[in-house]
């Protein structure tokens, strides 16, 4: 109803709503997108949980379980068992239950690699490359080769390309694994992971199950299970039902990463702390613009008011006023975060030998809630005024004009 | 009968210490068909007195009936759209929104109140516009309008919805003699033929003798009320 009185007034609201929009965009779609690829990271480059042959508290001892007033002993010696998960079948049996669940068992163990008399210690990890694809991300992080190159090489392993490097190794190289219990195997080069990709870290060596069995001289036995649920939130559910059925330790990627998860919820305080003080900012480009537009029709309020309109008309009438100004400061803040957007995208990193872009998330959600938010400032900004105006005695302005 | 519009000891002070006294015992009636004017010197209480009237104000002492029922202690929102259906007000100045064309001005209150659709809503504006020889100016804005063009389109808008009663405060004050007489001409036009109660606060002695009721007041006070013959 009323038309904008002042332009430069509306041009700083206008501007100001717009701006805050954009840079809510811009900023909350790195953060939400970095977050989401940060997270995809953490919950798919390993598998979702992670049994391993460890437990978390000393099994009771034999004395204990047979009589009650027994006394623990202490710096109690167990005999070495051959260690690995007992009756992993059954534990492998009891993931799949979930629907969807993939279940990858694999033995890991230390072998020292050799090569014309150079050393260096590999965590050798004895996968079945078909599951292991399944679970983990180990085939995206190739450089060269492919997982399923360990079945068709006899004794093929993949290792990260800086031990490849510091060893002097290239692909089809052979080289000599020694475990501790003594055993040696040869093994060829068959692929090779790109660096500094987490936890397939620089001293992993992927084997095929049997290979490292064999090499470390443990056979038939598995001493971590990875399971990949297809609900990654689910994971920390499972995995304390695992634990509590079998007694081994099951982390889920949640516990794994637990530090992480309260870096990124302190982030988005952060961030959602900073981007609303942008658009509480810019509301008051609103309710400046308003409450000069209220100050500007005293007089054509106290006429609307003689006329017969409530002070409910009136109220509206200037709130409309200020979502006029949010919705239009909301369209060219869209455009505005598009752009930051399309700018930010179209940077380039060169991280480890590749080329990253930023992670962006475009999700209309993400537009949803600038306007929503931007809307309500702009609604309480305009609101504040036009109460002011709306309770104006029209008398009183009538006298001051008459 | 019962009078369309009846002040029985009516008041309004300031709040104060001493209050200070605008209208003090105003009692007048008034009825369909007459053509009143309060009359006074500056600052006699004049205004304040149609305020009241209008229900734009509140009185401190005293009742106001409009058609017999009591209107001086209704809320704001009931009192807004009273002044929507029966009111309508003519003011020294335009008061005309100047965003809008004469036709917006005067559909403006018909809209409010809703009984009208847009395009009966503009045809009545039209028709009313017509009525005050202006048929030509419907879509000109306030500033391509003179001074008593916007007074006829004010006219216009006041009669919106077809009020019982016309208040006009000084609605000639601001015009040179040849407009005032088209608006007196008017205003006993509304009372006379449409049998509308007009009330006019005015410094101008030609409207005063043009009125069926002249109320004088002094310092608040209604001294007296005089029918002049009507000088035909």
């Amino acid at each position: 109803m009323h038309l904008l009185g002042r332009r430069r007034q509306t041009l700083v609201a206008i501007s100001g709503v717009a701006v805050g929009v954009g840079f809510f965009l811009a900023v909350s779609s790195l953060m939400v997108g970095s977050q989401r690829d940060f997270v995809d990271t953490l919950v798919n480059a390993a598998p979702h949980i992670i049994i391993s042959d460890e437990i978390r508290s000393p099994p009771t001892q034999p004395g204990l379980r047979t009589f009650a007033g027994a006394v623990a002993l202490h710096g109690l010696k167990v005999r070495n068992e051959a260690r690995g998960i007992r009756g992993w079948q059954q534990i492998v049996t009891a993931a799949q239950q979930t629907p969807g669940a993939i279940v990858a068992p694999s033995l890991t163990g230390a072998v020292t690699l050799r090569l014309s008399g150079r050393e260096q210690p590999l965590s050798l990890v004895g996968v079945d490359p078909a599951l292991e694809a399944k679970i983990s991300t180990i085939e995206q992080n190739l450089r060269v080769g492919h997982l399923h190159d360990l079945d068709t090489t006899q004794g093929g392993v993949i290792v990260g390309e800086d031990l490849a490097r510091r060893l002097g190794l290239g692909m089809g190289d052979v080289v000599t694994a020694t475990s501790a219990g003594g055993g040696s195997r040869t093994l060829r080069v068959v692929g090779l992971f790109k660096r500094g990709r987490g936890q397939l870290g620089g001293s992993s060596g992927y084997v095929l199950l049997r290979e490292a069995q064999s090499a470390l001289g443990r056979p038939f036995i598995i001493n971590t299970i990875g399971v990949k649920l297809p609900d990654p939130y689910a994971a920390e559910r499972v995995a304390a039902r695992l634990e509590r059925r079998f007694g081994y330790k099951a982390q889920s990627w949640q516990e794994r990463s637990a530090d992480f998860l309260s870096l990124l919820l302190t982030r988005n305080v952060i961030m959602y702390s900073v981007v609303s003080a942008i658009l509480l900012v810019a509301s008051f480009g609103i309710y400046t613009a308003v409450s000069t537009s209220v100050a500007d029709k005293r007089r054509d309020i106290a006429i609307l008011r003689s006329m017969g309109l409530s002070e409910g008309d009136l109220q509206l009438v200037f709130v409309l006023e200020g979502l006029a100004l949010a919705v239009v400061g909301i369209l060219l803040g869209w455009g505005l975060g598009q752009g930051l957007m399309a700018i930010l995208g179209s940077l380039r990193f060169p991280i480890a030998g590749d080329t990253q872009h930023l992670p962006l998330d475009r999700s209309p959600l993400q537009y949803a809630i600038a306007a929503g938010a931007s809307l309500l400032a702009g609604i309480v900004a305009a609101w504040l005024p036009a109460r002011k105006a709306a309770r104006v005695d029209p008398v009183d302005i009538l006298r001051g004009a008459a | 009968m019962t009078p369309l519009l009846e002040a029985e000891h009516l008041g309004r002070e300031l709040a104060g210490d001493p209050p200070v006294p605008l209208v003090v015992d105003a009692s007048l009636t008034i009825g369909p068909g007459t053509f009143a004017t309060i009359v006074g010197p500056s600052g006699c209480g004049k205004s304040s007195l149609l305020y009241l009237l209008g229900l734009l104000d509140r009185p401190t002492a005293g009742a106001l009936r409009l058609s017999g029922s009591e209107v001086s202690d209704l809320d704001g929102d009931t009192r807004a759209r009273i002044r929507l259906r029966y009111f309508g007000f003519i003011f020294q100045f335009h008061f005309l929104l100047p965003e809008f064309s004469a036709r917006e001005n005067v559909m403006l209150p018909i809209r409010r109140l809703g009984a009208l659709s847009l395009s009966e809503a503009r045809d009545r504006a039209d028709q009313l516009l017509g009525a005050m020889g202006l048929a030509d100016k419907v879509t000109k804005t306030p500033d391509r309008l003179s001074g008593g063009e916007r007074q006829r389109v004010a006219i216009a808008r006041a009669l919106a919805n077809d009020p019982a009663l016309v208040l006009g405060d000084e609605p000639t004050g601001n015009l040179d003699s040849g407009n005032s007489a088209r608006v007196v001409e008017i205003l006993q036009m509304l009372a006379h033929e449409q049998k509308r109660a007009v009330i006019c606060v005015t410094h101008d002695p030609r409207i005063a003798a043009a009125s069926d009721l002249r109320i004088e007041m002094l310092d608040g006070r209604v001294t007296g009320q005089t029918r002049p013959q009507p000088s035909l």
